[in-house]
Formats: structure tokens, C-alpha cells, sequence
């Protein structure tokens, strides 16, 4: 989903920045809002954005297919951090992506903002919310998070693609055209995301409930929040 | 002063429970990759990205030539990840304890 500089057109990439700004400033807004609330969430929020960095740069050879492609890890950060945080993330992800790494470009950094970090994101969350008020198991819920924000977020690539390129040919057919070389390769890398989702939560789960949004369990103070109540108390 | 001399010594589990399991998970990702990547080998796979593919089609449907922001010849994109996920490991690591650690109690 990393499309690169001079595919879009500027008034295409213009916009897709417009809108990514749409979800990133209220992004900007949340956490600062969680960080006043909680201790934890800005060293929480550094990791979530370092692993998605890595799992979002990690290509993965799939014999089925002959190719290689990327999880996104953005499903899996929006139930952790919050959707619009994971806008924020991705943005910043995906700027290092851009200029250290060779994947993607600058001028796209809005439409693949979009794909990965808002839709990508976003749908994964509404999984995780929905399939949770159904009282659904945790890895179920993670796991349909992960493989919905995946196949997502490609999809959402391969429509910003074909709605610049589409030309005389339908939106529709050209937008499949372009998802069928993301496709087949990403299924089998969407079910891996889905594992790899429901794993993470089911031992955050294990470990840290309270870090859950949605998820009861007992609070556990974290070692910096212990060390500000003691400094507190004293 | 002999050296060593008021040196509080602290024992440090070098192959914890921790470790351990993290080396069990990177050991069986890295089969994984290679077990892929030697079956695609043998099938003259040409391992290829998706990104890559879709990025060439879309430039062949535009009529213009695409460029990633910078192309890192060979072995400089294994450089590069390499100090990427080392930092990352350290700021993963650097927070890890502090927020996952078990309470004593």
C-alpha cells in the first residue's frame, strides 16, 4: 500500500492530504487529552508506534503467491491507543518509511495515511468494538480486527489508485484490477495479521487488562504510574 | 582501592523465561521466512513486493514513471532497517520493563 511519488496527480494527493488532516488534528487532540489522564500512554503510544513501524516495513515472502508483501499493524494499535492516535502514528510511520527506508513517497504520505493508519484502522477498531458488545472472545475479536484492517487498508489503496487512473475504464473494474495485484499475496498475510492481533491482546489481556479500552480487569499501576503515587504520597 | 573493590554485584538472568520464549518466537518466524523463501527459490519465484508490482501497474495506467522518495540500491535497504529496528528495539525495550512487568506482589 506504499504508492510512491509521481503516480497520483497533485489535486489526487492534495486531497487525500485534506482529508488525512480531517482525522489527524483531532488525533493530535486526543492525545494530549490521554496523556494529561494517564502516565503511561505516552511511552505506550512511542512503542505502538515503533512496532507499527516495523511490522509495516517487515515484506514477507508468501510461496502461494511468488511475492512478498507487509502487515500493517494499524488494527492492532487503533484498539490499543485509539484510532485517531493511530492516524497520528502513521502519518509519522510512514514520513521515516518514506525518507530512510525507500517505501513510498512524500506526496502520497496523505493517501497512504489514509489506507493504512485511518481506514486500515478504523475498520479494524469497529471489528474489535463490535465483535466485543457481542461478548465475543478476545482472540476473536482481535483476530477478525487484524484480517478486516488488512484487507482493508489494501482495498482502500487499490480505490485511491484507480480513482486518479481509472481513465475510460469503470472505477469499479479498474479499482478490482488494482486490488488483484495486492490480493492474493495480502490474504494469506491479513489471516498472519489476524493471529498476530488476537496473540498480542490476548497476553496484553494477560498482563496489563487496564490498557484495554473495553476490556475489564484488575487494575495493574504500571511502574511509572507506582512511582508517581509513591513520590505523590511522599 | 583494588579495582573491583565496593562493586555491588547484581546477578542478571542472562536465559529467563522471557528470553527464552522471544528466541522461540524469532526462531520460528525466521523458519517460516526461510522455509518460504526457499520453496519460492526452487519454483524460480521471483519474490517481488505487491507495493512494487501495483506501484509499476498504476505508472503503466498513468503513462509516468513513479519513484520511490529515495531508492536504496542493494544491500543499503538491509542497512538501513537494520539501524531502524536496532533504535526501535531500544525504545521498545527501553519502555518494555516499565510497562509490562509483572508486579512482585
Amino acid at each position: 500500500m506504499h504508492i510512491e511519488d509521481g503516480i497520483l496527480p497533485p489535486q489526487a494527493w492534495g486531497m487525500w492530504y485534506g482529508i488525512t488532516a480531517l482525522f489527524v488534528y483531532p488525533g493530535l487532540r486526543e492525545i494530549k487529552r490521554r496523556v494529561k489522564e494517564n502516565l503511561s500512554y505516552k511511552p505506550f503510544l512511542s512503542m505502538v508506534a515503533v512496532a507499527v513501524f516495523v511490522i509495516s516495513s517487515m515484506h514477507l515472502p508468501v510461496p502461494v503467491t511468488g511475492s512478498c508483501s507487509h502487515p500493517c499493524g494499524t488494527p492492532l494499535a487503533a484498539i490499543i491507543v485509539g484510532p485517531l492516535a493511530t492516524a497520528v502514528i502513521s502519518l509519522i510511520v510512514l514520513f521515516f518509511q518514506a525518507i530512510f527506508l525507500g517505501h513510498g513517497g512524500i506526496t502520497t504520505i496523505g493517501a497512504n495515511d489514509f489506507s493504512m493508519g485511518i481506514v486500515g484502522g478504523i475498520s479494524g477498531y469497529l471489528c474489535w468494538k463490535l465483535l466485543r458488545r457481542f461478548n465475543s472472545p478476545l482472540w476473536l475479536a482481535g483476530g477478525v480486527a487484524g484480517f478486516v484492517g488488512d484487507v482493508m487498508t489494501y482495498l482502500t489503496s487499490a480505490f485511491e489508485l484507480a480513482l486518479s487512473l481509472h481513465g475510460h475504464i469503470p472505477l469499479v473494474r479498474q479499482w478490482m484490477i488494482f486490488f488483484a495485484g495486492y490480493g492474493p499475496t495480502q490474504f494469506p498475510l491479513a489471516i498472519a495479521e489476524a493471529v498476530f492481533t488476537a496473540v498480542v491482546l490476548q497476553v496484553m489481556y494477560n498482563r496489563r487488562p487496564d490498557l484495554l479500552p473495553g476490556v475489564t480487569g484488575r487494575k495493574r499501576f504500571s511502574k511509572i504510574e507506582r512511582i508517581d503515587m509513591e513520590e505523590q504520597q511522599s | 582501592m583494588k579495582a573491583g573493590e565496593n562493586v555491588v554485584q547484581v546477578n542478571t538472568p542472562w536465559f529467563d523465561p522471557f528470553t527464552r520464549w522471544m528466541l522461540i518466537i524469532m526462531f520460528v518466524l525466521l523458519a517460516l521466512i526461510f522455509g518460504a523463501a526457499k520453496y519460492m527459490d526452487m519454483h524460480q519465484m521471483q519474490g517481488g513486493g505487491t507495493d512494487d508490482a501495483v506501484n509499476a501497474m498504476a505508472s503503466s495506467a498513468a503513462h509516468v514513471q513513479s519513484h520511490p522518495f529515495i531508492n536504496l540500491p542493494g544491500d543499503a535497504q538491509v542497512g538501513a532497517f537494520s539501524v531502524a529496528n536496532f533504535f526501535v528495539g531500544m525504545i521498545v525495550g527501553h519502555s518494555w520493563k516499565k510497562l509490562f512487568e509483572k508486579d512482585e506482589e
